[in-house]
C-alpha cells in the first residue's frame, strides 16, 4: 500500500498477530508433516531449525501470568505487559476508548508522575511503547538489564492504580485526536483502511476501528478512565512477559514482591459475546476521499485466529500478495498494469477475521476492470491446485519472517505474548514453523473454496472526491 | 556469559521497602550495568578494487548481503531527477540470464527479499536470506548488479510505477513538505530534487540515460560489498571472490562527483506555504543546512539533534506533551557526503499550523539561548546511545550501519567508539553547535495544508509569506511555481 504510517509511540497496533491452532491439534499435525515433508525439504535445502524458546510459565495467586525466557546475548531485557482488552471492549458511545486509555497509562499513577515511564526507560538508554488493537493492549519496554527491577515496579504500580488529572486527560486526548487526523484523515488511503474494517463487520464490535471517532473521543471523561481501569486492568487480565538478560530467581522474587500484593477483584471480567453473523450475499460500497488514484478493497469473513484454517489462509495471503512473484502482483501490477500496488493479508482477530485484498489503481485505469481481474485470480486458485514449487515459495517467505521476528528480545516477547494471550498457550510459539510447513496444496484449494465465495465478499471502491458527480458533493 | 549478582544498593532498597510498607512508593534503583560490545568487521579489497567487508553475528541463521554503489541520487542530471533510483529499480527487472519474473521467483523461493534503490550518495542492492541460502542469493545479487538488460518494456513499466507512486506521495502533506524543503535548501544543487524524480523529469528519462548511469557508476572500483550475520569471514570472502572477483575494473576513470552545494545565503529565511485545501492536517517543516558526514562537529551535531528529537526531546515536550498539538514532533540531522539537511517537523490540525511553526523556530533558537544543563543532557545522550544500540540488534541494522561508515570512508571501528564519542559532548558544545550551525533566523519554514485557517496568523508572525496553491506547485524549480501561473 502506498502509505506506510510513521508511528512514534503509543501507536495503534500495526503488526498482525500470528495465528495459532489449539495445542492438541498441532501435535497431531506435526507428526504427519514430518513423515510426508521430510524428503521434499531435504532435497532442496537443509532447513535451519527454528530455535526453540525456552521459557518458564507461572501464575501468581492473584491471577497474573508471568512468562519469562532468559537470553544473555546482549545486556538488555524486554518487558511486556499484555492486557486482554482491546477496542472491541470500548464502552458504548466511546469508540476509541481502549486506545485513549492506553495513552493515560503514561500519566500519573499512585507513585509515578506523568511521563515517569520515560524517565525510567528513554533517559537510561531504553525505550518504551504501547499499542492497542481490536483484542489486546500491550505495554512494552526495552531497558539495560540492570533496570529490570525498576521496570517491574513501575508496571506493577500502573496496574495498581492511575491518578490522572483533568488537564493531563484533556491534553492527551488532543494528542489522540491528532493521531486520528494523522492516521485516518491525512494519508491518502487512511480513511479507506478505516472504512474497509468498519463496513466489513455488521454486528461485532470490530465494526468500530480501534482509533474511534472524534465525537466519541470528545465525549470521554476522566470518570470513564477510572471505570475502565477498574474493569479491565486487573492482575487476572494481565500477562507479564520478560525476555533477555535476567536471573530467574531474582525476577520471580521481584514479580512476587511488586505484583503479588495487587488484589484480584471478585467480579468477573466482561467479555464480548456478540458473534458476527456469516455473510449471505455480496456487500458493495462506494466512498470518496482525498486520493488521486482510486483504490479497491475486498474482504472475506474468516474464522478467529485459533481456527485450524488460519495457517492455510496465511499461506494463501503469501501466494496472492507476497512479493513480486505473487499471483496478484504479477497479474495486476506487472502483466495487466492495472494496479500501482496490491496487497493481500490474512488479518486475524480473536473472534472473527478478515482476509483483505487491497489495490491502488494505476493512472487512468478503471476499478471495474481491476475488480474483474482480482476475482479471476481468486477463481484460478479455487479451480486449479497450486504447484508444490509455488507453495514452497510462499512458505519460505513466511518461514524467513519467523526467524526475523525472533531476532530481538522484544520480538521474542511479542511472539510469546501472542501465543499466551490470544491462544492461551505460549508453547504455540515454538510450533509456528511446523504449522506453516504443514499446509498442503490441498489445504490451499480447500480454504479458497470454503471462504472465497462471492456471497462472503465485501467490495469497497474508494474513489477520488473529484470524480463524484457535482450535485452529490 | 553468566551474570548473577545483587547489587548492594538494590539489596538495601529491598530491605527498606520490606520493613516499612507493602507497596514501595519510589522506584528501586538500578543494579550495576553490563558493558556493550559490537561485532568487529573484517575486510579485504579484491584486485578489481571491490572492497569486501564481513561482519559476523551468529545469534540467528540470518544473513544480509549488500552491494553498495558509491553514488546515488546526487549524480542525477538536473533535468533527469530520479535517474539513479529508476536505474536501480530496473536492475531486478531482467538480466542477460533472468527475466524480471524469474528473478522474483528465485529470490522469493529462497524466502528472501531483494531490494535495489538509490538514496543520497549511494545505491544499495541488498538481499536478506536464511544463512544456508546465501550462495544462491548472491548468484542473483551479482547477476542483477552486473548484467541488467534494461529492456524498453520494463523501463516503461517502471516509469508508470514511479509516476503512480509519486502521485500518491503528492496526496500527502508531509511528502510535499519534504520535497519543497529540499528544493528551498538546495535549489539546483545535489540534493535539491526528490530522489524518485518529479512528474516531469521521470517522463524525460530515456533508455540511453539509464544505460549511461549504469556504465558510469556500477563498477567494481566504485562499490562495496558488505555481508553480515550468520556467516564466517572466510566463507564470506570466498563467496565475494566467486561472484564478484571477475567483475572487470573499467579502464576509464571514474567520473568525479560534483560538489556544487555551496550555501546560498540570499535565499535563506523563506516562509513557503503550499495551499492544499483538502489536507487532513498541516505538515510543518523547518529546514536548515546541516553538516557533512566528515564534519568535525558530527558528534556535537547528533547530540544537539537528540536534545530536540525523540519522545522526550524538547520538540515533543513542547508540542505534544505540553500542548497536545501533534501526535509526534521530531527532528533529524542527516549528514551526507556533502552538507545534508537539518529538519524539525510536526503534523498538526490545520488550525494550529502557524502556532507549531512558531514552536519549531523557538525550540531551535532556544538550543543556543538556553542550552541543556547536565541534568537534561545526560538522559538525551543515553537515549541516543540506546537507539544506536537497538538499531544494531538486527542483522539488517548492523549491515546498514557498517555500509554507511564504509561509504563515507570512515573507520569501521567507529561502531565501537560511538558511545564514548557521544559521552564527550557537553553543554557548551551544544550551545556552540546551535549558534554557529543552526541559526533559527536563517531557517526556512514550509507548511503544507489548508492555508485558509492558519495563514492570517502566520502572516502576522512572518511578514513575507509565499503562498503557492498546490495546483501551481513545480518541484523542478527553486521558485516552486509553475511558469504559466498568473
Amino acid at each position: 500500500m502506498a502509505s506506510i504510517r510513521r508511528l512514534t509511540r503509543h501507536s495503534l497496533m500495526i503488526c498482525q498477530p500470528r495465528r495459532y491452532v489449539p495445542h492438541a491439534a498441532i501435535l497431531f499435525r506435526i507428526s504427519l508433516l514430518l513423515v510426508t515433508n521430510l524428503f521434499i525439504q531435504a532435497a532442496v535445502f537443509s532447513q535451519p531449525r527454528l530455535p526453540q524458546i525456552k521459557f518458564s510459565d507461572r501464575t501468581l495467586a492473584n491471577g497474573l501470568r508471568l512468562i519469562s525466557a532468559p537470553d544473555h546475548s546482549s545486556p538488555t531485557v524486554a518487558i511486556q505487559v499484555w492486557y486482554h482488552v482491546g477496542s472491541k471492549d470500548d464502552p458504548n458511545q466511546r469508540s476509541g476508548f481502549a486506545h485513549l486509555f492506553e495513552h493515560m497509562m503514561f500519566k500519573s499513577t499512585r507513585n509515578m508522575k506523568s511521563e515517569m515511564m520515560d524517565r525510567l526507560t528513554e533517559d537510561v538508554g531504553g525505550s518504551n511503547g504501547a499499542s492497542t488493537n481490536d483484542d489486546v493492549t500491550i505495554y512494552n519496554e526495552v531497558v539495560p538489564s540492570n533496570y529490570l527491577e525498576t521496570l517491574i515496579w513501575a508496571e506493577a504500580d500502573r496496574l495498581a492504580g492511575l491518578n490522572v488529572d483533568e488537564a493531563n486527560f484533556k491534553s492527551e486526548r488532543d494528542v489522540v485526536k491528532e493521531e486520528y487526523r494523522e492516521g485516518v484523515l491525512t494519508p491518502p488511503y487512511g480513511r479507506f483502511d478505516f472504512l474497509l474494517q468498519q463496513k466489513s463487520f455488521l454486528q461485532h464490535p470490530y465494526k468500530r476501528p480501534t482509533i474511534g471517532s472524534i465525537e466519541d473521543l470528545d465525549a470521554a471523561s476522566l470518570r470513564d478512565v477510572q471505570e475502565f481501569h477498574a474493569t479491565y486492568y486487573r492482575p487476572d487480565n494481565a500477562t507479564l512477559i520478560v525476555v533477555g538478560d535476567f536471573d530467574q530467581k531474582q525476577l520471580d522474587s521481584w514479580v512476587d514482591k511488586y505484583f503479588g500484593p495487587i488484589e484480584k477483584p471478585n467480579r468477573p471480567i466482561p467479555r464480548v459475546q456478540m458473534k458476527e453473523p456469516s455473510r449471505n450475499s455480496e456487500i458493495r460500497a462506494v466512498e470518496h476521499g482525498i486520493n488521486e488514484l482510486p483504490a479497491v478493497g475486498l474482504t472475506y469473513l474468516t474464522p478467529g485466529l485459533a481456527h485450524p484454517d488460519t495457517d492455510a489462509l496465511e499461506v494463501v495471503a503469501a501466494i496472492l500478495g507476497g512479493g513480486e512473484s505473487s499471483r496478484l502482483y504479477r497479474a495486476l501490477v506487472y502483466e495487466q498494469q492495472l494496479a500501482a500496488d496490491v496487497g493481500a493479508s490474512a488479518d486475524s482477530r480473536e473472534d472473527a477475521s478478515l482476509f483483505e485484498i487491497t489495490a491502488v489503481l494505476s493512472e487512468g485505469k478503471k476499478p471495474e476492470d481491476l475488480e474483474r481481474s482480482l476475482l479471476a485470480e481468486i477463481r484460478k486458485l479455487q479451480d486449479q491446485p497450486v504447484s508444490q514449487l509455488e507453495l514452497d515459495r510462499a512458505k519460505n517467505q513466511l518461514i524467513t519472517n519467523l526467524f526475523r521476528e525472533r531476532e530481538t528480545s522484544e520480538g521474542t516477547a511479542q511472539v510469546l505474548g501472542e501465543a499466551a494471550v490470544l491462544l492461551g498457550h505460549p508453547e504455540q510459539a515454538n510450533f509456528d514453523l511446523a504449522r506453516t510447513q504443514a499446509v498442503t496444496v490441498a489445504d490451499v484449494q480447500r480454504v479458497m473454496k470454503k471462504y472465497f465465495a462471492g456471497s462472503n465478499r465485501l467490495v469497497l471502491y474508494y474513489l477520488p472526491e473529484a470524480s463524484k458527480p457535482s450535485e452529490a458533493r | 556469559m553468566k551474570k548473577r549478582f545483587i547489587s548492594v544498593v538494590s539489596l538495601i532498597a529491598y530491605l527498606a521497602a520490606a520493613a516499612f510498607a507493602q507497596t514501595q512508593t519510589t522506584p528501586p534503583p538500578p543494579a550495576k550495568p553490563r558493558s556493550v560490545t559490537f561485532p568487529k568487521p573484517v575486510e579485504q579489497t579484491l584486485p578489481n578494487g571491490l572492497r569486501v567487508i564481513i561482519v559476523e553475528r551468529h545469534d540467528m541463521p540470518l544473513v544480509t548481503a549488500s552491494l553498495v554503489i558509491k553514488n546515488g541520487g546526487e549524480v542525477d542530471p538536473l533535468e533527469l531527477a530520479g535517474l539513479a533510483d529508476l536505474t536501480a529499480s530496473l536492475l531486478t527487472k531482467g538480466t542477460t540470464k533472468r527475466t524480471a519474473t524469474t528473478i522474483a521467483e528465485e529470490v522469493e523461493y529462497l524466502g528472501g527479499e531483494l531490494e535495489a534503490a538509490a538514496r543520497w550518495d549511494s545505491t544499495n542492492v541488498t538481499v536478506g536470506v536464511m544463512s544456508n541460502k546465501l550462495a544462491p542469493a548472491m548468484t542473483i545479487l551479482a547477476d542483477v548488479v552486473r548484467r541488467p538488460t534494461f529492456r524498453p518494456d520494463e523501463i516503461e513499466r517502471q516509469r508508470q510505477q514511479y509516476l503512480d507512486t509519486l502521485t500518491v506521495s503528492l496526496d500527502e502533506p508531509s511528502s510535499i513538505a519534504r520535497f519543497v524543503g529540499a528544493k528551498v535548501l538546495y535549489g539546483d544543487g545535489l540534493y535539491g530534487h526528490p530522489v524518485q524524480g518529479t512528474l516531469e523529469s521521470l517522463k524525460r528519462i530515456s533508455r540511453a540515460d539509464v544505460l549511461k548511469m549504469h556504465r558510469l557508476f556500477y563498477r567494481s572500483d566504485n562499490a562495496i560489498l558488505v555481508i553480515g550475520g550468520d556467516i564466517n569471514s572466510e566463507t564470506g570472502f570466498t563467496l565475494a571472490k566467486r561472484f564478484f572477483g571477475d567483475w572487470p575494473k573499467p579502464a576509464a576513470r571514474l567520473p568525479t562527483t560534483p560538489t556544487v552545494n555551496k550555501p546560498d545565503s540570499t535565499t535563506s529565511g523563506r516562509v513557503v506555504v503550499i495551499d492544499k485545501p483538502n489536507a487532513g492536517q498541516a505538515a510543518v517543516y523547518l529546514v536548515h543546512r546541516g553538516i557533512d558526514r566528515k564534519d568535525p562537529d558530527y558528534y556535537r551535531g547528533i547530540v544537539t539533534n537528540s536534545v530536540l528529537n525523540g519522545y522526550s526531546g524538547r520538540l515533543n515536550q513542547e508540542i505534544r506533551i505540553k500542548r497536545g498539538l501533534s501526535y509526534g514532533a521530531g527532528s533529524s540531522l542527516e549528514a551526507r557526503r556533502d552538507v545534508g539537511p537539518f529538519v524539525a517537523t510536526a503534523q498538526t490540525k490545520n488550525e494550529s499550523g502557524s502556532e507549531v511553526a512558531g514552536l519549531l523556530v523557538n525550540e531551535v533558537a532556544r538550543l543556543s539561548t538556553l542550552p541543556p544543563m547536565e541534568s537534561e543532557l545526560t538522559p538525551r545522550k543515553a537515549a541516543l546511545i540506546g537507539e544506536f544500540s537497538r538499531n544494531l540488534e538486527t542483522v539488517n541494522g548492523l549491515v546498514s550501519h557498517i555500509s554507511s561508515l564504509a561509504l563515507y570512508g570512515l573507520s569501521l571501528d567507529e561502531i565501537n567508539h560511538f558511545i564514548e564519542n557521544v559521552q564527550l559532548i557537553n553543554s557548551a558544545d551544544i550551545e556552540k553547535f546551535a549558534r554557529t550551525r543552526l541559526d533559527a533566523k536563517s531557517s526556512d519554514i514550509i507548511i503544507v495544508g489548508n492555508s485558509k485557517v492558519f495563514l492570517p496568523e502566520l502572516q502576522k508572525r512572518y511578514g513575507n509569506v509565499e503562498v503557492i496553491p498546490f495546483s501551481q506547485l513545480d518541484l523542478n524549480t527553486r521558485l516552486l511555481r509553475k511558469k504559466q501561473a498568473q
